[in-house]
């Protein structure tokens, strides 16, 4: 048996016999240990929601720099506020990047309608849209729905299947006019022509929303209007009809429409925050109906992927010596607070071991004194300085440990209470997580680490006392 | 065995030095049986510490056993303490809360060498039944009387088979038939083991016993041969 067993069978006796001390010495370290774990947890937790959900990291928007003077209720743009495919490509050029994806958005007038199945009757609402390559948003489609051009493959497919009804086109399929058929605005002449165009059958346009809007309309928007609450699973493969063209606002419409349908088919934190993305491929193809080819090659901004966090700020330099900007999610500004809160708090817990520390020293040093003729016989008997050392900071360090444990169980045992606690009580806002909290694996090692590290640094003076001790004076009784 | 040769050792109080031993020369051969006698404060306990390796603030050259103490480091000199010398006290300095057989083999735990449970459960119980205490292995010194807590005190101090016992008044808190008892242990180890006995004390009958007797007075030491020696210094037997 080492020697280092043996003495650990001494620590362990110690231990236990001096339990009461012991109980009350190591109350602070548990408090202090539970109040840091805590809050790092809970620094941690809301990091991951800030950071993760509301502003990712790993991706970076661009835009085309533009100076904006304020006049008075307008603001007017100096400068080209797009992007075209030649800077889209110098982006894909700079170190650290894993792709670029080109975002374009919808500049055609044009609104929604649907909604009865879900909110008891149908929403009319102007659209707002853009367009982004399906391959960016490829992890976050719902499993069994597809995101991709539909209609580029039906351009080019001249055996497009005629029909009367949307049954007869099968499952996620409808019944409607053929591809890029333009229907007049004026009503009669519309009917006119819908009465000579043959139908075929379409995939529905796949479109997917934002996580923001799921939130803001469960936070907000459903209170204001009593609608039920919504599932993010439960809605996909909502469908709706889309007008191209057409306006809420009556100057904007165009002198002719397109109508499509089309259907949610996932939640992604790519697309526009308010407003539904489409594959690239429908806006581009609108926005050239509408107005130019040149309308259909110009982005407004680009996704620009960034996989390691270290590489972030070296690209957003280069972006900025590109004449580019990034658009300020806030995802810094949060970053920060979120860091200076956990820096308060843990400060704060750095405090309460600490003081915990000063008790546990004084506790040791007692022990040590009522201890010493107990220790003056182990030297007596062959025990080193060093091992009277290790035997007291082997018992602080024991201390430490199950102080430690109790701690991060009590912090452990406090958020899941908070997360009940809010669970229940605290209203739906947006962004609400089913937990405030994060435990990675390395927190309870670092709490308890901490733990032991204070009570050690606690138990160093009473230890070196220990070892000091003249054992020819505690045993003569000088 | 143990040999001393102009052993010095004060003690200081601020930057007063207060002589506790002067100049002392001692030889002691193997299996002696050697008592310290002399009155209280003139150094025997001093003299005691300072052979078993607890004191090393002296001068002077010890050499016990082969070691000169002076050039032992801590660690050396906590392996000598373990190997070579037994201590035994008059307060015993059991420890309360383990048992028997947990104080007897204390020594084990600081073993320079490692040993194993059984090896040291073995020992335990051939020392427990050399005093006589096999039957009260797992009690608590506490619940036994003063004399067999001194008899547990030997046995720790003859755990690892030490040369060299240094006993210091291990009667003094004991009534006579006990340390009539006590002192039979000792000269029994001393007589079956070859175990060379170190004694301090008060008492005329034991001093008497011993086959050497000591006199330390005013930190001097000599050889006492003669009995009217022996009666001046620690009275007639009673």
């Amino acid at each position: 048996m080492s020697r280092s067993i043996r003495l650990f069978s001494v620590v362990i006796a110690n231990l236990q016999r001096s339990r009461s001390h012991f109980v009350l010495a190591s109350i602070g370290i548990v408090v202090g240990i539970a109040t840091f774990t805590f809050f790092m947890a809970l620094g941690s937790g809301v990091r991951q929601i800030v950071l993760g959900t509301i502003f990712p990291l790993d991706q970076l928007e661009v835009v085309q720099k533009s100076l904006d003077f304020n006049l008075g209720p307008l603001q007017l743009g100096v400068g080209s506020d797009v992007l075209d495919d030649a800077k889209v490509s110098e982006l894909a050029t700079i170190g650290g990047v894993a792709s670029v994806y080109p975002k374009m958005r919808l500049t055609v007038p044009a609104i929604a309608i649907g909604g009865q199945a879900i909110l008891g009757s149908d929403l009319r609402t102007e659209l707002i849209a853009d367009g982004l390559e399906p391959d960016l948003v490829a992890n976050d489609i719902a499993p069994n729905y597809v995101f991709r051009d539909f209609d580029a493959e039906l351009r080019s497919d001249t055996t497009a299947q005629a029909c009367t009804n949307d049954r007869e086109c099968g499952e996620r399929r409808y019944c409607g006019l053929p591809v890029g058929t333009r229907l007049p605005a004026d009503p009669e002449a519309r009917n006119a022509k819908l009465q000579v165009t043959g139908k075929v059958c379409r995939d529905y346009i796949p479109v997917i929303a934002s996580n923001h809007v799921v939130e803001i309309y469960n936070g907000a928007i459903r209170r204001a209007h009593r609608f039920p609450r919504l599932n993010p699973q439960a809605v996909l493969g909502f469908t709706f009809d889309m007008t191209i063209g057409a306006s809420m606002v009556r100057n904007s419409n165009k002198s002719e429409v397109i109508r499509e349908k089309g259907m949610l088919v996932g939640f992604s934190d790519k697309a526009i925050t308010l407003g539904i993305t489409l594959p690239i491929g429908y806006v581009k193809r609108y926005n050239a109906a509408f107005g130019s080819e040149r309308n259909a090659s110009q982005y407004h901004s680009a996704v620009v992927l960034v996989p390691k966090k270290n590489d972030v700020a070296r690209v957003a330099k280069r972006v900025g010596e590109l004449g580019l900007d990034i658009v300020d999610t806030g995802a810094e500004q949060a970053g920060l607070l979120i860091a200076i809160f956990v820096a308060v708090f843990g400060l704060v817990s750095v405090v309460i071991v600490a003081i915990a520390a000063i008790n546990i020293m004084h506790v040791f040093f007692m022990l040590v004194y009522e201890r010493q003729h107990e220790i003056g016989i182990m030297r007596a008997v062959g025990a080193t300085r060093w091992d009277v050392t290790r035997i007291i900071l082997g018992e602080a360090a024991l201390l430490g440990l199950i102080a430690g444990a109790l701690g991060v169980l009590l912090a452990l045992g406090t958020a899941r209470f908070c997360d009940a606690i809010s669970s229940r009580y605290i209203p739906d806002f947006p962004y609400k997580p089913e937990t405030y909290f994060a435990f990675p694996g390395w927190l309870p090692i670092l709490a308890i680490g901490f733990a032991i590290a204070f009570c050690i640094l606690g138990a160093w003076f009473p230890a070196r006392r220990a070892a000091r001790l003249e054992p020819a004076r505690v045993l003569s009784g000088h | 065995m143990i040999r001393i040769r102009g052993l010095c050792k004060n003690y200081r109080v601020g930057a007063k030095a207060t002589p506790v031993l002067r100049s002392i020369d001692l030889d002691v051969e193997r299996g002696e049986f050697v008592s310290i006698v002399g009155p209280s404060g003139s150094g025997k306990t001093t003299l005691l510490h300072t052979i078993g390796g607890l004191d090393r603030d002296f001068e002077g050259d010890i050499e016990v056993c082969g070691h000169n103490l002076k050039r032992l480091d801590d660690s050396q000199l906590s392996a000598f303490r373990n190997r070579t010398v037994g201590f035994v006290f008059q307060a015993f300095y059991l420890l309360p809360h383990r048992s028997c057989a947990e104080n007897v083999a204390l020594p084990a735990l600081f073993s320079p060498e490692g040993t194993s449970t059984d090896a040291i459960r073995a020992r335990t119980r051939e020392v427990m039944e050399q005093v006589g205490l096999n039957s009260r292995l797992d009690d608590l010194p506490t619940v036994l009387s003063g004399g067999q807590r001194q008899r547990i005190a030997i046995a720790r101090a003859m755990f690892n088979k030490p040369s060299i016992l240094l006993c210091d008044e291990p009667t003094g808190n004991l009534d006579q038939a006990m340390g009539e008892t006590i002192i039979e242990l000792f000269r029994t180890l001393n007589r079956s083991e070859q175990v060379t006995v170190l004694l301090v004390t008060h008492d005329p009958n034991i001093a008497r016993s011993t086959s050497r007797q000591l006199l330390v007075e005013d930190g001097r030491m000599s050889d006492m041969t003669t009995d009217e020696q022996l009666d001046r210094t620690v009275g007639t037997p009673a």
